[in-house]
């Protein structure tokens, strides 16, 4: 849990007043739609959660719970193998 | 017993649609043999892929949802690898998968009853005991 409870003065420190203030909470958007489980046939879903490259994003970018990361990854390899997403190409230039 | 399964493979994209409707149907004839259930078959056509498999740039899609035994899944896997004009396949059993997903249901019917009540009774949900929560509850409840 971060940032839920509200903030203490305990002497003004701006680093502390910027965090409370500047930075947006992460969530699960899986768990907001109230997904069961992630199907590799929808794609355009899992390209939002894949780079340019073709590599998966870490949990702590997108802010997916545990339960569906690991779901993810799995749906994004099978995608892979039936061509509805690229493998990972390296960067040119 | 019955599991459920899901089935999906590309076909080559210069083969006909006879050719298509007989693979299809090869692999309906092996599930309904051995007291199996075709769900439903889903043809999506031609489709352009992200990469070229053996050196075409397009692919016959089709999806099937069926129910059968254990032993069956081997004798489908046999059968797709033997037909050449399948490039890629997949078979995949769908049943464990739900199973782990009634779980979540519950979570987020104890997640539903409980921001309810903080929505009646107090106006700042920021003040909920921690101990009834896991860490995975409390993330979706600041959500909304």
């Amino acid at each position: 849990m971060r940032n839920n409870q509200p903030p203490v003065d305990t002497g003004n420190s701006p680093k502390f007043q910027k965090k409370f203030y500047f930075s947006r909470r992460k969530y699960c958007s899986f768990c907001k739609d109230k997904i069961k489980f992630i199907d590799f046939k929808n794609y355009k879903v899992l390209e939002n959660y894949v780079l340019e490259t073709g590599k998966i994003l870490p949990a702590r970018v997108t802010g997916t719970c545990s339960y569906h990361q690991k779901q993810l990854s799995k749906a994004i390899k099978r995608a892979r193998h039936m061509a509805f997403l690229k493998f990972i190409e390296p960067k040119r230039g | 017993m019955n599991r459920k399964y899901e089935i999906g493979f590309i076909i080559n994209p210069e083969s006909s649609e006879e050719d298509v409707k007989k693979i299809i149907d090869s692999i309906v004839d092996i599930i309904k043999k051995s007291n199996g259930i075709v769900e439903n078959v889903d043809e999506w056509g031609r489709r352009k892929m992200q990469f070229p498999i053996q050196k075409h740039n397009e692919g016959f899609y089709v999806f099937i949802n069926a129910e059968f035994e254990g032993h069956v899944f081997f004798e489908i896997e046999r059968r797709l690898k033997l037909t050449e004009k399948v490039m890629r396949f997949i078979v995949l059993r769908l049943d464990d998968k739900l199973k782990k997903a009634n779980r979540l249901t519950r979570k987020w019917k104890r997640i539903e009853k409980l921001s309810r009540k903080l929505g009646e009774n107090s106006d700042e949900p920021e003040m909920i005991p921690d101990e009834d929560l896991d860490e995975d509850d409390k993330e979706v409840i600041d959500e909304e």
